[in-house]
């Protein structure tokens, strides 16, 4: 995640200079074995060199047993000293020239040497032997054995890589290159718990003049990285590798923290490099064939300068540039998942060894005032990874994200430093608050368990502050803020009613059906009334006019002339209003006509109708007393009923 | 005299326990003052920043039965105020049961809700949805419910003059008949539906934090995921313990009924 590396780019360029590499720490007790070649073929001699720097007071040297090598030479002593930058380096050597008996590897164990009182025992070197190639051996013989001569008058023992860079006759390029230019990654673990911290240091090993840029750098998926500053421009330091000395510069050296479990890899790194090899040309050959093996021996140290060696011995030197790519091995790192058991709640991440302070800047303030919680987490391990512990704030605080400062120590390793996290905290009501204990959890793996820290709990006294946040809580200016409560009175109603489940919904849905149902039931009632009362007396009016009749017979005979006719003509206006259902008041004779005429009466019945209608109108308004007349109005009254109710019957 | 005396004093003594009883009972009465004093007294302690404690008042006067929408909403601003985030999404959505084009509640509504973890919006209403909705809000649920009754009393009226008074028979006043029905029918429909909404508690709040949600109505199935303090689900269905809820973004599962607060 922090990966910051992948803009950056690292060039160094590597100019070996010959014959002036001195040792930078020329006041440290060394003791070396030293080889003029790693790789021999049988009956190829070589040099063998034990080199005690800056030792005082040598009171022993005991070399270590050859048994699988003949020594042909040796062994040579070497004594001296030197002054380099103002600086004084003694030196004692012992050398050999042996020459391997067997086809195989063989480990030269390192010499014993006692120094002040002490045993000191140089490096062992691995030697393999191989065939011996015919062609190969006579001029391979002579250079090799040139070296340690060349070294040893340098005075530093530090400077094979300047004849490395000669490419003797018949040698391979690409040979010698793969031989002597290589990559390296150290890891000081592959095997790790999630968030624990890796060191992966990437080295660039080389024996040759080199001009070399890095071209493609780690990615460190599933890693977050931290860098560890390099010194610019790169310095070299010098390591053995099996007993030969190699220039090691380092291209980059990261704290990785794995960010997840399983098995991951780091990326190999690519270097190109410009490989300067000097060729040598045919004087330089004659000169070395000239130098006898024994001479060392005799040779005086003061003799034994750079200069004159480069002036005599090699004048004749050819160039050559030759690119060369390289690239370092993949390293696989297993990855252990935190263990489940025992993980504490507030666990969120954090691996290595540390420590948690908390506090509050103040236990007393106002509602108007800030309070600030400073929890920080020092120690070492993943500092740049932490998350902030979780702090339950009590209900009455506003808690905003916390602001998280890191301190965190310049190339320290493993990662330490501190990482603080501010929480400001705003009281928002009054009275006695108390903010529990923060809680911080950590897996140690050097322990291989968590560890919980836990800070007090702090209480904080609130007090109403004066500032009643009557802008906060405008609506139209803080739209982040709460609109202010309701006051006033309010219409205290238990619950809500519902018109639509109260009976009175219900009965006043009826009560309109109900009076339209009456409205109806009356009107048809009074309907049904009126026409079966006109059917009755239709159906009774002749019996009714008969029953007129009968009383207006009875008038006959007693001789009430008056009401004799006044009771027929009842009879006769009666019987026509039932029987036409015309109510007695609007009878009239023209009504009448008219009825009679819809019904298709006509001819003699209604003109004798009107004829006994007139008569009876006559009689009662000009009376004279005739019994024969009245006896026949009477008959033609029941005759003119009796033709009414057949012709009306239909 | 002993023994007549005896009942006399037992007389005296269970008037005496009466009287007390009637005593007490009046001083309770008395400190049960009245409802819009203590919603006075609930509003100046949350003037004075003591949130908890007005949370407190303003809740007994929700659990006595009043139903205002300001109760609901003060209650909402003091729980808010105090922290508890699902308390306080649960009184305003009461509020706006009560209210539903207060601007107010809304407002603190949508402000509680941005402290509510996960909090997903509900998907936006479709337009006759919003129609509908708009529609409904245009009369109080007893509103809906009155016109209902008028509209009713109109038609029978109409029918009535139509069919009965042959003066009044026209085609006018039969398409008025018409017209009146259709109100009528709508004013039910409408009462019916505001009454429905209302009623039937099938959304919560949710009142804890990290709560897992199953996969099934048992305790042994399988978390499907969590659902926070403050929101709101719709109750699908329910066993004796456990609510089938859904979220307003498609996730359904089961949980306890007991982490939800029903609206």
């Amino acid at each position: 995640m922090k990966d910051r590396f992948s803009i950056r780019k690292y060039i160094f360029s590597v100019l070996c200079c010959l014959g002036l590499v001195v040792c930078a720490s020329a006041q440290d007790l060394r003791f070396t074995t030293s080889v003029s070649s790693n790789a021999v073929t049988l009956d190829e001699p070589f040099q063998i060199q034990f080199m005690l720097e800056n030792g005082t007071n040598i009171t022993s040297f005991t070399p270590p047993s050859f048994k699988d090598f003949e020594v042909l030479q040796g062994p040579s002593q070497m004594q001296g000293q030197s002054i380099f930058n103002g600086r004084r380096s003694e030196y004692f050597a012992l050398n050999y020239v042996l020459q391997p008996k067997h086809v195989g590897s063989f480990t030269i164990p390192g010499a014993q040497a006692r120094v002040n009182g002490n045993v000191i025992k140089s490096n062992p070197v691995l030697i393999e032997v191989r065939k011996g190639n015919a062609q190969a051996q006579q001029p391979q013989q002579q250079p090799q054995q040139a070296i340690p001569q060349h070294r040893a008058q340098s005075g530093g023992g530090i400077s094979e890589e300047l004849s490395d860079g000669i490419l003797k006759k018949g040698e391979d390029i690409s040979e010698k290159l793969k031989k002597n230019i290589f990559l390296k990654v150290e890891v000081d673990k592959t095997n790790l718990y999630e968030g624990d911290q890796l060191t992966a240091t990437y080295k660039l090993y080389t024996r040759l003049p080199t001009n070399s840029s890095v071209t493609k750098v780690p990615a460190f998926k599933g890693f977050s990285a931290k860098d560890i500053e390099l010194p610019n421009p790169p310095q070299a330091t010098e390591e053995r590798v099996n007993g030969v000395p190699y220039k090691v510069f380092t291209i980059r050296k990261t704290l990785l923290f794995p960010l997840q479990s399983g098995t991951l890899e780091l990326d190999p790194v690519e270097v190109d490099n410009q490989v300067r090899l000097v060729k040598l040309v045919g004087n330089g050959k004659r000169n070395r064939n000239g130098r006898d093996p024994f001479e060392d021996f005799f040779n005086d140290p003061a003799f034994k300068d750079p200069f004159f060696d480069d002036f005599f011995n090699r004048p004749e030197v050819e160039y050559q540039d030759v690119p060369y790519k390289i690239q370092s091995n993949p390293i696989k790192i297993n990855v252990k998942p935190l263990p489940v058991e025992g993980r504490p709640l507030s666990y969120n991440g954090a691996v290595g060894n540390f420590k948690m302070t908390a506090v509050v800047d103040k236990t007393t303030l106002s509602t108007d005032d800030a309070l600030t919680l400073k929890v920080t987490i020092s120690g070492h391990g993943n500092v740049n990874l932490l998350n902030a512990p979780k702090v339950e704030v009590p209900s009455g605080f506003e808690k905003y994200d916390p602001k998280m400062t890191d301190d965190i120590e310049k190339n320290s390793n493993p990662l330490s430093g501190s990482r603080q996290f501010e929480y400001v905290l705003m009281p928002q009501e009054a009275g006695k608050h108390t903010i529990p204990a923060v809680e911080f959890s950590y897996f140690d793996p050097a322990a291989n368990a968590y560890k919980t820290l836990r800070s007090e709990a702090f209480v904080i006294d609130i007090t109403q502050g004066k500032r009643v946040k009557e802008d906060k809580h405008d609506f139209g200016v803080g739209k982040n803020d709460l609109v202010k409560i309701d006051g006033g009175i309010q219409q205290w109603t238990k619950s809500r009613s519902w018109f639509i489940i109260s009976p009175w919904f219900y009965a006043l849905l009826i009560l309109p059906l109900l009076i339209a149902g009456a409205v109806i039931f009356y009107k048809r009632r009074k309907d049904y009334n009126t026409t079966n009362a006109a059917l009755l007396k239709h159906r009774y009016a002749n019996k009714v006019a008969l029953k007129r009749l009968e009383l207006a017979a009875r008038y006959l005979k007693e001789g009430k002339d008056k009401a004799f006719y006044e009771e027929t003509s009842r009879a006769v206006w009666g019987y026509l209003s039932h029987k036409l259902k015309i109510p007695f008041a609007d009878l009239s004779k023209q009504l009448i006509q008219d009825k009679l005429a819809a019904r298709h009466i006509n001819g003699t019945n209604t003109s004798d109708l009107f004829e006994l209608i007139d008569n009876c109108e006559v009689a009662l308004y000009a009376p004279a007393h005739n019994n024969d007349k009245m006896q026949g109005t009477y008959s033609k009254a029941v005759t003119i009923i009796s033709n009414l109710e057949d012709a009306l019957k239909n | 005299m002993r023994k007549g005396s005896m009942p006399g004093y037992k007389n005296i003594k269970t008037a005496l326990l009466l009287a007390i009883l009637l005593l007490t009972g009046s001083i309770l009465r008395a400190q049960q003052a009245l409802p819009q004093q203590r919603f006075d007294a609930a509003n100046s302690l949350y003037q004075q920043s003591k949130f908890t404690e007005a949370a407190a008042a303003y809740q007994q006067l929700i659990d006595e039965g009043y139903a205002i929408k300001a109760l609901y909403f003060n209650a909402g601003n003091a729980y808010y105020k105090a922290g508890k985030t699902g308390e306080a999404v649960f009184n305003y959505e009461k509020a706006l049961q009560l209210a539903p084009r207060d601007e107010a509640a809304k407002h603190n509504l949508a402000l509680a809700n941005q402290k509510v973890n996960g909090f997903v919006d509900e998907l936006p209403l479709v337009f006759f949805q919003q129609w509908w909705r708009q529609l409904q809000q245009l009369h109080k649920p007893n509103g809906w419910a009155v016109g209902c009754i008028l509209f009713f009393w109109l038609v029978i009226a109409g029918v009535m003059l139509n069919t009965f008074l042959p003066g009044w028979k026209n085609k006018f006043l039969r398409w008025g008949n018409y017209a009146l029905g259709a109100l009528f029918a709508l004013y039910l429909v409408m009462a019916i539906d505001t009454y429905a909404v209302a009623n039937n508690h099938q959304s919560g709040i949710i009142t804890h934090s990290n709560i897992k949600v199953k996969t099934a109505p048992d305790d042994n199935s399988k978390d499907a995921f969590e659902v926070q303090e403050g929101m709101k689900v719709h109750i699908a269905d329910a066993t004796k313990d456990y609510c089938k809820i859904s979220l307003a973004d498609g996730k359904t599962g089961w949980i306890s009924c007991a982490w939800i607060k029903r609206l």
